[in-house]
């Protein structure tokens, strides 16, 4: 049970490619395929993934790993496995990318290639904001609002840098004023 | 600098709600802003090169500045600190809370998160974006 609960997170850690959503399907091919739990339990599962802190994937990995194996190895062979194909890929890619670096960095190609690669990231940046941008993340005016609110404070430091500004900038203050916020409008 | 790497990223994983981008913000403040281990341009390479991999782009980016900072023994302090609070957080609820996504009080606070989250990220994306042309 441990082994193929292994192989089957490893397998999901190499061919995951962008990021935790394209992970969750296959976690979820895999997770039906051995009969591990229902299509609805694992919906379950995602659901709370979401609604808890840290990167989905690892979220669900460790969630499965426990349901299946009813224990907390299950939970650290799950983890362990979707991260160690990142480590060895991702360790390769740092290695070329400090070489590249330092062998070329003042040739005329390689800085228009890695102004264009910039500017796909932000545009990347901004898809994956935009793709949040969903009736179920944004229910009615209240959301907007919040959003409104979030996105001034975090942009006020580049009008005006002082320390009212940098504090009231900080992403950990502003989530935590926010789930505040939900607290106090859709709770009561 | 292992403590402090580990520390980072504990506070990190810890406010990441909703995946591997809403890390980008909180990495912006912590790693770059405040304790200028890399800048902003490679704060952007840092993310092509994370999406570029296979993985989870939360550990892929913790990977890449735990060896730009510290080594092998960055990369264990980093991909600790990021896997760790969401580790424990979800077995706890898989013991106990398991429908803990079905509290009203849960959702309430979540309904207020999610807009904020993206924010967050949007905000990312002003910010980042006078790094493009800069030499």
């Amino acid at each position: 049970m441990y082994f193929q609960l292994f192989i089957s997170f490893l397998k999901t850690g190499f061919l995951g490619f962008g990021g935790g959503m394209a992970i969750l399907s296959l976690i979820q091919h895999e997770v039906l395929r051995y009969g591990w739990m229902t299509e609805t339990e694992f919906a379950d599962i995602v659901a709370i993934s979401q609604v808890t802190p840290g990167p989905i994937g690892i979220n669900c990995a460790t969630y499965v790993g426990y349901t299946v194996t009813g224990s907390v190895w299950g939970s650290v062979v799950a983890t362990a496995a979707v991260i160690l194909p990142s480590l060895i890929i991702m360790l390769a890619l740092c290695a070329i990318y400090t070489r590249v670096k330092a062998r070329w960095s003042q040739n005329r190609t390689y800085k228009i290639c890695m102004r264009v690669i910039r500017a796909l990231v932000v545009l990347l940046i901004a898809h994956a904001a935009y793709s949040l941008m969903t009736p179920a993340m944004f229910i009615d005016w209240k959301s907007w609002t919040i959003f409104g609110i979030t996105l001034v404070c975090m942009l006020m430091p580049l009008v005006k840098k002082n320390k009212a500004t940098e504090v009231l900038s900080h992403p950990i203050l502003l989530i935590c004023l926010a789930g505040v916020v939900g607290f106090l409008l859709y709770y009561y | 600098m292992f403590w402090k790497l580990f520390w980072t990223y504990i506070k990190i994983g810890t406010f990441t709600i909703g995946g591997g981008y809403a890390m980008l913000p909180l990495i912006e403040r912590e790693v770059v802003d405040k304790h200028h281990w890399i800048d902003g341009q490679e704060f952007l390479d840092m993310i092509a090169l994370a999406q570029a991999a296979p993985g989870l782009i939360a550990v892929n980016s913790a990977i890449f500045i735990g060896w730009k900072i510290y080594g092998w023994r960055g990369v264990v302090a980093t991909v600790l600190g990021a896997v760790l609070p969401s580790f424990l957080i979800i077995l706890l609820i898989a013991m106990v809370f398991w429908d803990i996504h079905e509290y009203p009080m849960v959702e309430a606070v979540f309904k207020g998160v999610r807009p904020a989250v993206v924010a967050l990220i949007a905000a990312t994306v002003v910010r980042m974006s006078k790094n493009i042309f800069k030499n």
